[in-house]
């Protein structure tokens, strides 16, 4: 079957079964390697991207559901190319990462909760987080970076007003 | 972050064997970009910004005008492997030594050219300067003459300034998702491979109906070469449908019996000693299989041609590796390259050498680059987990409440490669005899090792046997301290020589207010603490605990005296994730078997810490003195976690856990 997949802004045609994993279009397809196989199973979070906002894993969404709607990857993530959406440079300001696999995942959630819930105290950022396994031991720090960005971008929401 | 035998003598430099030539470990190349060159790999533990560092900081250089490259094999000196959190104590050695040597051949060189002495010289930014300004950059001066030569001794280093941590050069590559990892490699013309592993260790194929796999669209071979089968077809999901398709029938493997018993420590007045004893206490502790459970699953991708071949993975030990694939192949070992890759999480073994070499042998049968990934189910079934272990314990304490006898007999399996049986004794003692003799003075000792074959296939996992035997001694030391009606603290104190086993003990009891807080019902501080390859480090942990209720990890508090810190940032990181990790196996992992089959597939039915179970907050103390060497900091945070958790527990809720996970 042909779809097409509105990705990070663009559209792409691909030829894919619609049973396909979403996950498996995007790395294999597209070359967009930044969502991670960590299980196939819909319970770690390393392969989590943005579907119409909302943050889902994508190994267990098939192609057929995510066709036609606003899919954003971490490779995605206003505001462009080259340039860092506040929750990456907090999370590389506050080093929240060992291996790096999950933290892709967590980013995109992380994303995803501060664009409805801006100021997210630390047991919704936990919650946030828990679909999110990070074997290196490193919710300490993700969860420090979210603090982080949240008041960032707070201050330049009050910069722009 | 060890599956090496071999622990370095505490506190002291090791020595490389032969004189190192700087060509191989350093030099400059015409933008005036200095590269460093070291054999070991990068996996998550920030040696790249460790050696970076060391370089930098040598000659006077920006950061960004070092580059540091790790493990190819092709261009690396040779090395043994990555293990035990030596990285940066070994190279980082040698690298310093090669920047010192470039920064005397440079100044040789550029007081030649400017007709001044070296004193009058000075360094800056890729420069060197003469005292009338005049400027000559490194590329220049070794434009027309490489450096070359052996490597002196360099001096010791005055000890540096505390500074902020580098960023990782990996880090902006991570968050942006174009960080590659193995399973992210593409090669044109790659094929995905699909491993068919026996259910169980040691079981033979015995027949093998390859035609329902075969029928897939898309499959390109099966491939069967003794017990070897694999699958190869033009996507990954294809070659694991496939594979499922494979009728198979397996004959059991002989049962793994024997074993091996060592003593290590035999005080032949043990048994008087505790005749003698004013009290004797006895316990059993247990300690069941964890799976490493790395995020990342191994994979490995390899091109096999008639000539050599080219092997993508994340590997700890690309030599060896390489040695292995080229006897394999029949090609002299120059004709096989590897290229080590970032790793999805490391932190003992992993199977990316098994995903290797099944890429190796499907590449050669199908004359392509192939790709061999696990999945999730095989990396709990098919990867090694960290042995089982049952602990003895029984010590005499004499009328004044000292320790005057002590047995500790520790059950377990093999935590390195090597079968139970068939292990040189140093091996078995430097891996599962890790940990198992504590360093305090313990009287009249009788300590045993019994090693017997794993129900699963074990081997390393973070710090190997010393968490398990430390949960199990420490938690005692506690039984023993409250015997002898002691503050856990002081007890430790008075039973210990090794002044800076001390020095953590006392300044976690600081750190945390031990003294001003004392358990209430419900609530507690416990602690531990552990003296591993020269790193020292007590840890006091919060519980929340109730009997029969859930356990919830409040604080944690860690002292740790590593010596000289190169990177304290990523060392704080590393005892943060360490604890982490130990908090997970306490609190939750136990991998369920049945015959020898193991029974998880998924973090659904195999559940580690989430970012709700990790600790409220984990400080970090390092109090190491900048004279002494560095000495790891990866495995040492995950070694007294256990006990501290299950000695707060007790004091919080009176229940004394002896069997992990906990429960109360
Ligand atoms: S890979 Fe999708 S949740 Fe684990
Ligand atoms: S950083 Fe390694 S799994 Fe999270």
């Amino acid at each position: 079957m042909r779809y097409t997949l509105h990705v990070n802004g663009r559209p792409h045609e691909v030829e894919a079964a619609p049973e396909a994993p979403l996950l498996s279009v995007l790395r294999d397809e597209l070359g967009l390697t930044g969502a991670h196989y960590g299980c196939g199973q819909g319970v770690c979070g390393a392969c989590t991207v943005l579907v119409g906002g909302k943050a889902v894993p994508s190994c267990t969404m098939r192609v057929a559901e995510a066709a036609g709607r606003e899919i954003v990857t971490i490779e995605g993530l206003p505001p462009a190319e080259g340039r860092l959406h506040p929750v990456q440079a907090a999370f590389v300001r506050e080093d929240a990462m060992q291996c790096g696999y999950c933290t892709p995942g967590m980013i995109v959630a992380s994303v995803a909760l501060l664009s409805h819930s801006p100021h997210p105290d630390e047991e919704e950022i936990r919650d946030a987080l828990v679909p999110h396994l990070c074997r290196c031991g490193t919710y300490g720090r993700a969860i420090r970076a979210v603090q982080a960005a949240a008041r960032e971008m707070a201050t330049r929401e009050e910069g722009a007003a | 972050m060890s599956d090496h035998p071999t622990p370095p003598r505490a506190g002291s430099w090791p020595r490389p064997q032969a004189t190192p030539r700087i060509e191989s470990l350093l030099r400059i190349e015409s933008d005036g970009t200095v590269v460093a060159l070291s054999g070991k790999v990068e996996y998550g533990q920030g040696i790249r910004t460790g050696f970076r560092r060391i370089v930098a900081e040598t000659l006077d250089l920006p950061l960004d005008q070092v580059r540091v490259v790790l493990g190819e094999t092709a261009s690396t000196p040779w090395d043994m492997g990555t293990f035990g959190s030596m990285s940066t104590m070994t190279d980082g050695r040698a690298l310093r030594a090669a920047a010192w040597f470039a920064r005397q051949q440079l100044l040789v060189r550029a007081a030649a050219r400017f007709g001044v002495a070296i004193e009058a010289l000075s360094f800056g930014a890729g420069q060197v300067f003469a005292p009338d300004g005049r400027a000559v950059s490194f590329a220049e001066l070794v434009r027309d003459q490489p450096l070359a030569g052996d490597l002196p001794e360099a001096p010791p280093r005055a000890a540096p300034p505390a500074t902020d941590s580098p960023m990782r050069q990996e880090a902006m590559d991570i968050v942006t998702g174009r960080a590659k990892y193995a399973i992210d490699v593409r090669l044109p013309g790659m094929l995905h491979g699909s491993i068919l592993h026996p259910p169980t260790l040691g079981a033979r194929l015995e027949s093998l109906d390859p035609a329902a796999a075969e029928k897939v669209r898309g499959v390109v071979q099966v491939v069967r070469d003794g017990d070897f089968v694999g699958v190869v077809a033009e996507r990954a999901l294809l070659a694991r449908t496939a594979a499922a398709l494979l009728k198979a029938t397996w004959t059991a493997g002989a049962p793994r019996s024997g074993g091996q018993d060592i003593v290590l420590e035999s005080d032949p007045e043990a048994e008087e000693a505790f005749r003698g004893a004013a009290r004797v206490l006895k316990a059993e502790y247990f300690v069941p299989h964890v799976s490493n459970a790395s995020l990342g699953p191994s994979a490995g991708t390899a091109d096999v041609r008639p000539d050599g071949a080219d092997l993508y993975t994340a590997t700890q030990r690309p030599f060896p590796l390489r040695d292995e694939v080229a006897q394999t192949l029949g090609v002299p070992k120059e004709k096989v390259r590897v290229w080590p890759q970032l790793v999805g999480g490391s932190y003992g073994k992993n199977g990316a050498h098994d995903a290797a070499l099944a890429a190796v042998r499907l590449s050669k049968a199908v004359g392509r680059p192939v790709q061999v990934a696990w999945s999730r189910a095989e990396e709990f079934r098919a990867n090694t987990h960290r042995p089982e272990l049952r602990g003895e314990l029984e010590a005499g304490l004499d009328g004044d409440g000292r320790l005057s006898a002590w047995r500790y007999h520790s059950w377990t399996n093999p935590h390195t490669y090597g079968e139970a049986g068939r292990m040189p004794e140093r091996l078995i003692v430097a891996t599962s005899g890790r940990g198992a003799v504590p360093e305090y003075r313990l009287g009249k000792a009788d300590i045993q090792l019994h090693l017997r074959p794993g129900k699963v296939r074990t081997g390393a996992l973070r710090s190997l046997a010393a968490a398990p035997n430390t949960f199990a001694i420490e938690s005692f030391i506690d039984e023993l301290a409250e015997a002898a009606g002691t503050d856990p603290i002081d007890f430790r104190l008075a039973h210990l020589d090794d002044e800076r086993l001390r020095g953590v003990l006392r300044a976690a009891r600081e750190l945390s207010g031990w003294d001003a807080r004392p358990p209430e019902p419900g609530r507690a501080l416990g602690v531990a603490c552990a003296a591993y390859h020269g790193t020292y480090v007590a840890e006091v942990v919060e519980a929340r605990a109730r009997a029969g209720g859930r356990v919830r990890v409040g604080r944690v508090w860690c002292a740790v005296d590593a010596g000289h810190l190169v990177h304290p940032d990523g060392a704080r990181n590393q005892v943060e994730g360490a604890v982490t990790q130990a908090l997970s196996w306490a609190l939750f992992e136990s991998l369920a078997h049945e015959d020898g089959r193991v029974l998880a597939s998924s973090f659904a039915d195999y559940p580690i810490a989430t970012a709700r179970d990790a600790p409220e907050a984990i400080e970090v103390t390092f109090i190491g003195r900048d004279e002494v060497p560095p000495t790891g900091v990866g495995e040492p945070g995950a070694v007294p976690f256990a006990a501290a958790l299950a000695n707060a527990v007790y004091r919080a809720c009176g229940v004394r856990v002896r069997e992990l996970p906990l429960r109360t």
